[in-house]
């Protein structure tokens, strides 16, 4: 059986996310699953700043996407904000990460034929019926707010990475979501940009009171944050001895649960 | 609009894809406006034989028109149902002519009495109408006033002999477009010079008509009163407009099965390059689509963008295809107008069915690979490269 480990909140603030006996797994082949996610059992408090940290392919990002509604899991239940999405529909998880969650991603993950602007107010369009006029001007105030107003006409191409991030952001803050999700958010800038762009979520953060999950595996990202949940072993995919040789898995080794300790 | 952004981001594959259903719809609207042009023909046929009863000899065929003796009209106005009826004579004008592209060139000759009676009334642009007692004289059919060189005042030749002009015709779009119009008596001496010479002897050529029009009176159906005439009058063949509509419905039908083809035609070949495209575009974008739905594009929004892409796609098309078919139209109709035959017409309603049947086309092809699109999960998605 893997291991199991439940954080309760520290706190007596509310859970605005919690995971219950969690598992997630993939189907490689007929006969070849990764067990991704083994029982994981979490709670996150509303305005909390946390990081997911662990090694390559642990599990974080898998956690983080089925937080973010983005993917289903097998077994266990899933709440946001208090509503359980663990049986929700297609349409309703749509509703619900449109309205309430952000996401950003490591490879900024922006439309490259669409400007700053367009980019932005995208997120507006899809998350509620409001005015063309009203979307421009709510998304002009979120790149603002990540100190890109002068680049709004600016395509995303013809942005450098960290200004790419900073629109992600802003995409990710124009609907004011609950539950901001970063996978690796700064996985692909530079140190000073890094420290940047955490600064500015960081900032975020205690001015609106919004929730941050970040996955990251750079220990400086991981210590702007309150709390570091840490997932520690990779999952064991239940696949050919022959594979698992390949993949320098050891013969015996079946552990390898996702387990989380406070940071 | 975003659409057309996202068409011209493969500009080469999109405009050949566009250029695909542009041939489609230009063959359609070639054929069409064929079609039109023979839609209103039929049309003008109708109305005309719509409210009378033509009545010819029983050997008379389309083409080979028998003399039919004109003491018939006594006979005929025996009948009950008939209101009135007048001597006709319908002849080639050019003897040797055997086929027609559109309708053949005709000697028409009526009594002039008659058009108390007629609904169809022919107008004339200039001069004026044949008039009882008129003799040596013609009006001529908008489409032959080229042909003959035609103007009032001025002699033309039909069947070598000479006749003065003293009107021209309006245009039609029908039959009488390509009609000259003579004086009974004259059109009847014509007649009897055309038959053989064992013929020709026996008779006289004021006794001659090729047809008698018959007009029933007020509530008797034209139909009805044919059947009645073919009964109690010997050796003619009436016929009511059923008969004119029968005879049309198969031609007609078979300019309508082309039609059909070639819609199916560009149906099935420009669906499917539509389809081609809007897939290739799709897998492309399939990271873009991944990065929609996870902030929130429902399934309902990403079918509505991929399903627009495609019908603007088919409407480009579309109206590219209209407008080359519109000017080969007017380049034809012009290199024929010399020979005073018009063979298209465009109409509005075959240019607006065609663009919307080409924005149709396209929306119909895009429906799978939109759904596919919009079916995907938004972290499979997410992780393609």
């Amino acid at each position: 059986m893997p291991a199991k480990t439940t954080i309760a909140a520290k706190t007596t603030k509310t859970a605005i996310i919690t995971a219950e006996n969690v598992h997630k797994k993939y189907r490689l082949g007929r006969n070849n699953f990764v067990h991704a996610l083994r029982g994981v059992n979490l709670e996150i408090d509303e305005g909390e700043f946390v990081a997911f940290m662990g090694p390559s392919g642990s599990g974080k990002s898998t956690l983080l996407h089925v937080l973010g509604c983005l993917d289903n899991i097998d077994e266990g239940t899933i709440s946001i904000n208090g509503s359980n999405v663990t049986h929700m529909s297609g349409s309703q998880l749509t509703k619900l990460r449109a309205s309430q969650l952000g996401f950003v991603f490591q490879g900024y993950n922006l439309i490259s034929v669409l400007t700053a602007l367009e980019n932005v107010s995208l997120a507006v369009e899809y998350a509620s019926k409001i005015s063309r006029k009203d979307r421009v001007k709510m998304s002009r105030e979120a790149l603002e707010k990540v100190g890109l107003g002068d680049r709004a006409k600016h395509k995303s191409s013809e942005l450098s990475g960290g200004e790419q991030q900073r629109v992600a952001i802003a995409r990710a803050l124009v609907n004011n979501p609950r539950i901001i999700l970063a996978d690796e958010p700064t996985g692909n800038l530079d140190s000073q940009t890094s420290e940047e762009i955490m600064a500015m979520m960081r900032e975020l953060n205690k001015r609106t009171g919004q929730t941050f999950v970040i996955v990251t595996h750079d220990p400086d990202v991981g210590k702007e944050c309150d709390r570091i949940i840490r997932i520690k072993e990779p999952p064991t995919s239940i696949m050919s001895p022959e594979a698992r040789k390949n993949r320098g898995v050891q013969p015996g080794s079946v552990e390898g649960a996702t387990s989380i300790s406070p940071g | 609009m975003r659409a057309i952004r996202n068409i011209f981001r493969r500009k080469l594959r999109s405009a050949l894809t566009i250029f695909g259903i542009s041939i489609g719809v230009f063959a359609l609207i070639v054929m069409g406006a064929m079609a039109e042009k023979i839609n209103l023909l039929v049309d003008g046929g109708l109305k005309y034989y719509g409210d009378k009863v033509s009545v010819s000899d029983k050997m008379s065929g389309n083409l080979n028109i028998q003399p039919l003796s004109i003491k018939k009209i006594d006979e005929i106005n025996e009948v009950d149902g008939v209101k009135a009826a007048f001597p006709n004579v319908f002849m080639m004008l050019d003897p040797d002519q055997t086929v027609a592209l559109g309708t053949p060139k005709m000697i028409v000759a009526g009594d002039p009495e008659a058009d108390k009676y007629e609904s169809f009334k022919a107008n004339t642009i200039e001069g004026r109408l044949i008039e009882k007692g008129d003799r040596g004289v013609a009006v001529v059919g908008s489409d032959l006033v080229k042909d003959l060189k035609a103007e009032v005042g001025k002699d033309i030749k039909v069947h070598n002999k000479k006749f003065k002009v003293v009107g021209l015709l309006e245009k039609t779009l029908t039959a009488p477009d390509s009609c000259v119009m003579l004086s009974l008596e004259d059109a009847q001496e014509l007649f009897a010079k055309s038959l053989p010479p064992a013929i020709r002897q026996s008779v006289k050529p004021k006794d001659l008509v090729t047809s008698i029009v018959v007009y029933p009176e007020k509530g008797v159906d034209p139909e009805k009163l044919a059947k009645r005439i073919n009964k109690e009058v010997k050796d003619v063949n009436a016929s009511g407009p059923e008969s004119f509509k029968k005879m049309t419905k198969q031609a007609t039908m078979i300019f309508n099965f082309i039609m059909f083809g070639i819609g199916a035609i560009s149906l099935l070949v420009g669906g499917l390059s539509v389809m081609n495209t809007m897939i290739m575009s799709i897998s492309e974008r399939t990271r873009e689509i991944g990065i929609k739905k996870a902030i929130g594009a429902s399934f309902a929004r990403i079918m509505r963008e991929f399903i627009s892409e495609a019908a603007l796609i088919g409407a480009l098309g579309g109206l590219i295809g209209i407008g080359i078919g519109s000017l080969v139209i007017a380049a034809a109709n012009s290199g024929t107008a010399q020979k005073g035959v018009v063979l298209f017409l465009l109409t509005p309603r075959l240019e607006i069915g065609a663009l919307i049947f080409a924005m149709f086309l396209g929306v119909i092809a895009g429906l799978y690979p939109a759904w596919r699109a919009a079916r995907m999960k938004p972290v499979e998605a997410l992780r393609y490269e």
